[in-house]
Parts: structure tokens; C-alpha cells; sequence
């Protein structure tokens, strides 16, 4: 011990890249985001023979706004991926974060480096809001794509009865994105917390579902209305606000506040748990 | 303890001790009810090949993990390469590179790629010496030829020697091996046995535990002997086994003209197969030799009677099964 010691850390930039490197190299990443791709495409098919049909099952209405406007179809992949498929997918990669280096002993590896506990929750949330972002965006391209090649149109009809021409139509698309990007890391990051508990990625899975379920159902209660304001779950819908013109911006802020204050909550109990964890 | 080696370094006498590399004072780690570790006192001198033996559940792998911080421990402080865990974690932990609880790594990725990311979490690599890094890890543990497959196809042995190959990643100042020769065959326990030998030879302070015997006491300069939770001895190799070595072998046709002239001398012995071992308690190897061999007896032979880590391991760890004080002491599966 000759020369003094001091405190180094591995560049954050080369572990965030060898972040996302790991992830994207997952056999299940991969298969995960190409079964995100069809589910806009099976959405548009599934609306092009409802068109077609001249039936308006898919919603009141619905039939009558896809029709001549494709650029409907992302916001609409969104809203139906919302409740469960993206939740879905930010438990999967935050269970796989913690929990699965965890099972697979690769965490220890990272602590004995050493990362330091709080560097690898800033490593691994990047992980997962960067993916899950991604997956998003990806999703709503896709739908774009199908959208523009099943109904063609350049313009967006919103619920509002006005039609917006092509660059304020891919704005809307662009929010919406960012605002189903924000609830989906509101779920995510309470996954991380679970995620940091356990050593199976299944319990993260299930748990942050059955969460994600529950909540969806809580809301269905009137006699539970005082709850309601802080399940993450109740503004899903108020999120087609995005189609309306001119833009009601409130269930908007109210939804992405609540999303934050939960990725607060879920990022400081992981915080707590990986401070005193043994591993 | 009866073995002096084992004394706790006060701070009266710290300027006599050896530099140590790490040291853990009254280290007691509690899962729920049961204890896993307790008092342990570990000193790990600087340059040492040090042995932690102990049969399983014994403590070593929770004592490591202590040891590294990645576990805290109920009570008791331990320090490494100087610096007082976990807060010295930062400074320290660069330094040391470890194999502990079995290689982690992850199945889908192939053997190069997960030492990739490995060291892209190591502090002391350089972003552009990474690859350089990987390749002479991997070369140096024989992996070369197979880094290109994927890691779930491993066999047990090529997964060992790519945990062994992440702990040399950067040339350290301490490694930790727990178990390194699991599922290794007999070359490639040799070849491991080299690795920490060159590590020796370059200064590195080495810690490897192990629950064989001949491992450790082909490899090690100091030994620590774990049982239920706690040490029992720990020292010099030679030192441990000097405290044992108390007799000596003397090969003679004349068993009883031997023991009447030892009788004689007053030197206890007794007969054997070969000849008689004498104790030797109170007297040295030249003097019985010079006693029997005035007296006319041909010795054929005389030699130390190696006691070795196995004896003394037994002896150690069956007195502490017979002590009552310790039976609160619970041991439990490691890793479980």
C-alpha cells in the first residue's frame, strides 16, 4: 500500500452503453420489440376490415375517424398497449435489471468492481427508460408506416371534428409517446423496487401485473373515488385528450405528475433497498 | 488456541506485525436466527497466499463476502487494502479482484462479451486498453479458443475459468478466489495453482478458499482454518504445521533395543511398523539420533513425521465440535 488510494469509477458514459449493449443483446429484447412491431400492424389490419366492413364495433365512431386517416392508428396502437402490454414490457426489463443479475450472480460481479450501489440504480434506470422509450417510439413508427399504407391521408381527424395537417398530426403522435413514455416509467420504476428485493424476475413480473390489474380495477369502484386521484392507473384513459383540438392540457399535467411521483417513490424505495442489501 | 500465530494484533505492537492486506475484527454476520459467522479475527498479510479452509458451511464464502462488501456484517469492522468497509469501498475495491460463490455470467452472451462488459464496469481499465484486456485474460487462463461461444454452453470447468479470467482483468493488488478449482480436472487445478503462484511471485496478495486440504497446502503460504462460523488457527503454514510437528520417525529392524535405549534416555516412544516415533517433547531429533546410534542401534532412516494440514485440520476441528461454548453457533448452506 505504497501509493495512497483513491476513489475511481468506471467512465458513466461506457456504463451506460455497456447497458443498453447488454440489453439489446437479450434473445427476449429482441423477440420482445419485433412482437411490439405486429401489434400495430394487426391493429391496422384488424380496423381496415372493420372499415372495410362498414362495422364501427372497434368504437363509437372509430370506423368512421380511421378511415383516410392512417395517422390515427399510433395513438391508437398506444392507447391499447397501454394497460397491459407496456406495462408488461418495463417490468421485463427492469425485473431482468436487478433481479436477473441477481439470479444470474453477474450483480456481484458489479459490485465487487466496484459500481457503487446508487451509480448501478442511475445505470440500470437509464437502461429501462431508455428501452422503454424506444420500444415506444419504435411502435408508434410502425403505426405511422401501416397507418399511411392501410389508410393513407396526411392529416390527423381528431375527436374534436377538426382535421390537423401532417406536422401538427406527428406533433400529437410525438406527445403521445412522451406521455405513454412517462406512465409506463411510473410503472417501471416501481418494478425497480420490487426488482431490487428479489432475486427472481418472475416475482417482479407478476407482482408489478398484478399491480398494474388491481389498480385498473379499484378504479372501476365509485365508493373508492377519494382513492382514485393516486392509482397511476385512473388517467390512462383521460390520455385520448391528445386527440382533441384544441389541446385540454389538464388530465395531461395531472396524469404525468402523478407518473412522476411515482417514479420517485419506486427509484427511492430501490434506493433504500440497495443501500443495505447483501448480495 | 494454542497456536501463538493466531494473536490478535494490538495496536502496542502494530509496528512489529507484517503489513496486512486486509483484516476483520470481531466479524459476526446473523441470517434471521441463525449465525453464519462469528468472531471472526482474519488477518491477510501483504504479499500472502492465504488459505481459508473449512468444510462447507463453514463461514469462508460469508466471510468473503464480508470481506468485500458486498455483504455487511451484524457486527465488526473489517478493512481492506487500508481502507475501512464500505466507505472505503470506492478506494479499495479497484484493487481487488474476485472469483466468489461460482462464476456469474450471463448464458447468452459468449465468453469474450461477458468479460467485455465485465470491464467496462472496472475502474482501473482505460476505455481503449478493454479489448487488449479481455484477449490477455482469456489467454491467460486457456479460454482463447473458446471465447467466441456462447457462455450457457461452458462446461463447468470453462465457466471457472472465465470467473478466474474476470478477477485478472487488471493487474491487482489483491485477489480473492473462492473455490477456484470447482469443477476443474486435475490440469486444469494445475493450471490454477500456476496462476496463483504468478500472482505470488508478482506481490499480489492472494485469498483462496477451499475445503482441500492438498490445494491449500500446495499453494498457500498462510492458512486460516474455519469451522462453525469462526476461526480456529491461523498463521504461517509452517509455522501451523511446525506446532504439530512434534515427532520424528526413526526406521530400525531393533524396535525394542530402541525403545529400551529411548526408555533409558528418558525420551518417550513408541513402536511402528517401520521402526519407532518418538516424540519429540523436550528433546531434539540429533539428540535421540546420537542416543540410539551410541547404543548400537542401526537406523536405517530418520525423519520428520510430517503432521500435514489434514491432521491437524481433523484435530481442530473435532476439538471444536466437542466444545460446548460453541454450539449456539449454527452453520448454514452457503448461498442458500
Amino acid at each position: 500500500m505504497s501509493a495512497p488510494l483513491v476513489a475511481t469509477r468506471a467512465p458513466l458514459g461506457r456504463q451506460l452503453r455497456s447497458e443498453l449493449r447488454w440489453i439489446i443483446r437479450r434473445p427476449r429484447t429482441v423477440i420482445g420489440l419485433f412482437g411490439l412491431c405486429l401489434v400495430p400492424i394487426l391493429a391496422g389490419i384488424g380496423l381496415w376490415f372493420a372499415v372495410d366492413d362498414g362495422d364501427a364495433s372497434g368504437g363509437p365512431g372509430l370506423a368512421a375517424i380511421i378511415g383516410g386517416n392512417g395517422l390515427v392508428l399510433p395513438v391508437f396502437t398506444l392507447f391499447l398497449a397501454l394497460p397491459l402490454l407496456l406495462p408488461l414490457v418495463g417490468a421485463i426489463w427492469a425485473a431482468d435489471g436487478l433481479a436477473g443479475e441477481s439470479q444470474h450472480g453477474t450483480l456481484r460481479g458489479l459490485m465487487i468492481a466496484p459500481i457503487g450501489r446508487m451509480r448501478l440504480l442511475a445505470v440500470k434506470s437509464f437502461g429501462v427508460a431508455t428501452m422503454t422509450l424506444f420500444a415506444i417510439t419504435l411502435m408508434a413508427f410502425v403505426a405511422v408506416i401501416t397507418g399511411a399504407i392501410l389508410f393513407g391521408g396526411t392529416g390527423m381527424l381528431t375527436l374534436s371534428g377538426t382535421t390537423l395537417s401532417f406536422g401538427p398530426a406527428l406533433a400529437r403522435i410525438a406527445l403521445t409517446i412522451l406521455l405513454v413514455t412517462v406512465q409506463v416509467w411510473g410503472v417501471a420504476a416501481i418494478a425497480m423496487a420490487i426488482s431490487a428485493c428479489t432475486e427472481h424476475p418472475l416475482v417482479v413480473m407478476a407482482a408489478t401485473m398484478a399491480g398494474v390489474i388491481v389498480f385498473a380495477v379499484l378504479g372501476l369502484f365509485e365508493a373508492l373515488d377519494w382513492l382514485h386521484p393516486y392509482l397511476i392507473t385512473t388517467y390512462w384513459n383521460s390520455l385520448i385528450d391528445v386527440m382533441r383540438d384544441p389541446l385540454p392540457t389538464e388530465a395531461l399535467w395531472r396524469s404525468s405528475a402523478l407518473a412522476g411521483c411515482y417514479i420517485l417513490i419506486g427509484l427511492s424505495l430501490a434506493a433504500m433497498r440497495l443501500a443495505t442489501k447483501d448480495n | 488456541m494454542t497456536t501463538s500465530t493466531s494473536a490478535r494484533v494490538e495496536p502496542a505492537q502494530a509496528g512489529s506485525t507484517p503489513v496486512l492486506a486486509a483484516r476483520t475484527r470481531g466479524l459476526r454476520k446473523v441470517y434471521g436466527h441463525t449465525v453464519a459467522v462469528d468472531r471472526v479475527d482474519l488477518d491477510v498479510p501483504e504479499g500472502a497466499v492465504l488459505g481459508m479452509l473449512g468444510p462447507n458451511g463453514s463461514g469462508k464464502t460469508t466471510t468473503i463476502r464480508m470481506l468485500l462488501g458486498l455483504v455487511r456484517p451484524t457486527e465488526g469492522e473489517v478493512e481492506l487494502l487500508g481502507k475501512a468497509l464500505p466507505d472505503g469501498a470506492a478506494q479499495a475495491l479497484p484493487h481487488v479482484g474476485a472469483l466468489v460463490e461460482g462464476p456469474g455470467f450471463h448464458p447468452f452472451l459468449s465468453g469474450r462479451e461477458n468479460l467485455r462488459r465485465v470491464a467496462a464496469f472496472e475502474p482501473l481499465l482505460a476505455t481503449g486498453s478493454i479489448k487488449q484486456a479481455v484477449e490477455d485474460a482469456l489467454e491467460r487462463v486457456g479460454l482463447a479458443a473458446a471465447a467466441h461461444r456462447r457462455y450457457r454452453g461452458y462446461s463447468l470447468g470453462m465457466k471457472q475459468r472465465l470467473g478466474l479470467a474476470a478477477a485478472l482483468l487488471v493487474e491487482r493488488k489483491m485477489i480473492v478466489l473462492d473455490e477456484p478449482t470447482n469443477g476443474l480436472d486435475p490440469a486444469g487445478t494445475r493450471e490454477v495453482r500456476n496462476v496463483i503462484a504468478d500472482l505470488h511471485d508478482a506481490g499480489t496478495t492472494v485469498v483462496v478458499s477451499s475445503h482441500l486440504l492438498s490445494e491449500i497446502e500446495a499453494t498457500c503460504t498462510h492458512v486460516a482454518v474455519l469451522h462453525r462460523g469462526t476461526v480456529v488457527a491461523q498463521g504461517g503454514l509452517g509455522d501451523l504445521l511446525q506446532a504439530e510437528n512434534s515427532s520424528l520417525l526413526v526406521v530400525t529392524p531393533e524396535h525394542n533395543q530402541a525403545l529400551n535405549v529411548l526408555r533409558d534416555a528418558r525420551i518417550s516412544a513408541r513402536p511402528t511398523p517401520e521402526g519407532v516415533r518418538v516424540e519429540l517433547i523436550g528433546t531434539t531429533a540429533p539428540a535421540v539420533i546420537e542416543a540410539l546410534v551410541t547404543a548400537g542401534i542401526p537406523v536405517h532412516e530418520a525423519r520428520r513425521q510430517r503432521t500435514g494440514l489434514e491432521e491437524l485440520f481433523a484435530r481442530l476441528t473435532e476439538a471444536q465440535e466437542a466444545d460446548e461454548g460453541l454450539s449456539a453457533v449454527d452453520t448454514i448452506e452457503e448461498g442458500a
